[in-house]
């Protein structure tokens, strides 16, 4: 295990007076949670079973969310624009300030990877929940992470090491000549992104030039930094990335591995852990890649180091994303570890827990298979498109090895300003084959009206013999999902629900009319009545 | 009483993407059983397996003797309207006397998702070829494109950049 210390100077511990050291008390005793929806309540609910109090922030869009339910107070920061609410660094800081808070938890997307976020948490004299500034810096910038992986002579994927110059039309014939050398087709990627935001993938030099732009702006309104580099497009490729933890003392280790190679637009639709299909020793040297990476950037608490798998089985460095994962829980229910928990101390500058070092240990055989599915409110037949609104019907399935993570329930609205992730399914079960099994009943059990999501997706997966037999990569959503046809194919059946109800009404109307009320249910009888008025006998 | 059929049709966001479906007690082959809530489940002649799906109401406006229902079958959801197959007929034939003067008129580009507009690219006055850009949209994150979906003559631009938009406003009016 590699215990090198990092070479990045420690963060000075005077700063943060909250620090506890006596390992029975809470790490904390009030923590502001930066961030909404389901990260949020997962933040609240590792709070709760620590018993440190949690203070929430929100927009007048999440007024009544869940996150603002659920915490012990809730501070209202500015109107729905993310720009005007959850990634104003001023107005949050002053809310954990004012109520005092002692530490700050970003969760991910919105502050999670600024590092001018985690230097205000810190200058204000709070911990923050995540690797220090510095770190952030190193790692949280793509390009930064690049060149730290190639000093440790951990090979990145094939790309630029510096900014691509989008605003000096000078520069073009440079940009067009390193992008001929990578080769196409090849990806323009946001230096500070993440979830495929300010991505652009480019098929001939022709098309570069706007995809820079289209790229850069994306990536300045996604996340304040339009600096874009370009990286070669490794095909079929496997997205497999290790979750890391690191303490003060520059302790890293790995606790697992995460195949998240399903995804559309570069953004993930189902992960797994372990990944499918890897030998202990290809498994032990994945987590020995991002641990050397890591260590040289000088990690502190959590993060996760992604790869891409080529089809010869090398593995190549993407990026570090210095946050907890949106996919953490399938390694939490493999590992058994509450990578939330851990955080929590790590934070407070405790060492690496036994706990930790236990599922560190374990990694490298990991003995039974856990798989998420993201619930998202898009429509996977018309290519994923947003598609925000009020669910009005929501049942979430349960039973053996049945993880939600949500914050929705009916009759709230899934407002259109942020990620349109609306739950993460998690199934955990001995292997892989029982895993699936368990993902198609807990699919079964799920019921959502209002909007439409992504559910036929999973559906989908859960039942593809491809996906049984691991055919994992980043090119399988587009080889094999063909939404529309799906969606057309259920919308023969939907109409035929809709008829058959439609002639019950009608004939029921004609029994109400006559005294014979039939119907079972509020609204079906409101149905009938009105029916009774509208439709002509 | 005679026969009856009703006539189903795709609404929303899949409007025209499948023919719309006629049902007849006698001949459809099936039976739809509620549950409460919204849920519901089809017993379809010729197949073992019923299925559970999910049915409401829709409040949404629509013509008369219309009546709209939220479907979900294995979770794809689907608005659709139901109309006893008469009436839809007679409404058409009406429509055809008429002629086809409903095809000519001014294309109003609508919202197809709640966001804020990013960029504008038309101007009044302008022509636009089909599959032109005419703005841009941003919603959860994601940018959308919004082309135009014929030839014609920009009349009308109704948004600004910043402008937030909700899903049915109209946004570029091409004649």
């Amino acid at each position: 295990m590699a215990t090198s210390r990092s070479e990045a100077p420690p963060a000075p511990q005077s700063g943060t007076p909250s620090l506890r050291k006596d390992t029975s008390a809470p790490p904390f005793r009030r923590l502001l949670i930066a961030n909404r929806g389901e990260i949020a309540v997962r933040i609240i609910r590792a709070c709760r079973e620590l018993g440190i109090e949690t203070v929430a922030v929100y927009s007048d869009a999440d007024a009544h969310a869940a996150h603002v339910r659920l915490a012990g107070a809730a501070v209202r920061i500015g109107p729905p624009p993310p720009t005007e609410s959850y990634l104003r660094i001023d107005a949050i800081v002053a809310a954990a300030v004012e109520t005092g808070s002692e530490a700050v938890h970003p969760g991910y997307g919105f502050l999670a990877e600024r590092a001018s976020f985690a230097t205000a948490v810190e200058h204000a004299g709070l911990a923050f929940v995540g690797p220090p500034a510095s770190v952030i810096d190193a790692l949280g910038d793509k390009l930064h992470a690049r060149r730290t992986a190639r000093a440790v002579g951990v090979d990145a994927v094939p790309g630029t090491l510096e900014p691509a110059p989008v605003d000096q039309p000078d520069q073009v014939e440079a940009i067009l000549a390193e992008a001929e050398a990578i080769g196409f087709p090849l990806l323009v990627k946001a230096a500070a992104g993440g979830g495929g935001r300010g991505m652009r993938r480019v098929a001939t030099a022709a098309d570069l030039p706007a995809a820079l732009a289209a790229g850069s702006q994306e990536a300045a309104s996604a996340f304040g930094d339009g600096s874009v580099y370009l990286e070669r497009e490794i095909a079929p490729a496997r997205h497999i990335e290790v979750q890391l933890l690191g303490d003060a003392d520059g302790r890293v280790i790995a606790i697992g591995e995460r195949d998240c190679s399903l995804q559309r637009r570069h953004q993930k639709l189902v992960e797994e852990a372990p990944a499918p299909g890897l030998t202990r020793e290809e498994r032990t040297h994945l987590h020995d890649l991002a641990v050397r990476v890591a260590t040289a950037a000088g990690l502190r608490n959590a993060a996760t180091a992604e790869f891409l798998r080529a089809p010869d089985g090398r593995f190549y460095f993407l990026e570090v994303n210095t946050r907890l994962q949106v996919e953490h829980g399938v390694t939490e229910l493999v590992s058994g570890l509450d990578i939330v928990r851990e955080q929590l101390f790590l934070a407070a500058g405790r060492p690496l827990s036994e706990a930790a070092l236990a599922a560190a240990q374990a990694a490298a055989a990991p003995a039974s298979h856990a798989i998420e599915v993201r619930i998202s409110a898009e429509d996977p037949g018309r290519a994923f498109a947003p598609t925000p609104g009020r669910v009005t019907h929501w049942v979430m399935p349960a039973g053996p090895g049945v993880r939600v993570d949500t914050a929705i329930q009916a009759g709230e609205r899934v407002p259109p300003d942020y990620d349109n992730l609306i739950a993460k399914l998690m199934v955990h079960a001995g292997d892989r084959p029982a895993a699936i099994d368990r993902l198609g009943r807990a699919l079964d059990e799920t019921e959502i009206a209002g909007i439409q999501t992504s559910l036929p997706f999973h559906r989908f997966v859960a039942r593809d013999p491809s996906f049984r037999e691991e055919e994992l990569s980043t090119d399988w959503v587009a080889k094999h999902w063909e939404g529309a046809a799906e969606q057309a194919a259920a919308a023969g059946v939907a109409q035929l629900v809709a008829g058959l109800h439609a002639l019950d009404v009608r004939d029921q109307a004609g029994a109400l009319g006559r005294g014979v009320a039939t119907g079972n249910g509020s609204w079906r009888r409101a149905g009938l009545e009105e029916a009774a008025d509208r439709w002509p006998r | 009483m005679a026969a009856v059929s009703i006539r189903a049709t795709l609404r929303g966001a899949q409007e025209g993407t499948v023919e719309p479906r006629v049902v007849e007690r006698d001949a459809a082959g099936g039976s739809v059983e509620l549950h409460g809530g919204a849920r519901a489940t089809l017993r379809e002649a010729g197949s073992a397996t019923p299925r559970q799906v999910l049915i409401q109401p829709l409040d949404r406006p629509g013509p008369a003797a219309a009546r709209r229902l939220e479907v979900v079958v294995d979770g794809w959801r689907f608005e659709i309207e139901v109309e006893p197959e008469q009436r839809a007929a007679l409404r058409e034939r009406a429509r055809r006397d008429r002629g086809d003067a409903s095809h000519s008129g001014p294309l109003e580009v609508r919202a197809i998702i709640p966001g804020v507009v990013l960029s504008v690219a038309v101007a009044p006055g302008d022509e636009v070829a089909a599959g032109q850009q005419l703005l841009v949209v941003e919603a959860m994150k994601m940018q959308n494109e919004l082309r135009a979906s014929r030839a014609g003559t920009v009349e009308r631009v109704t948004v600004g950049e910043r402008s937030t938009i909700e899903v049915g406003d109209v946004l570029v009016v091409i004649e």
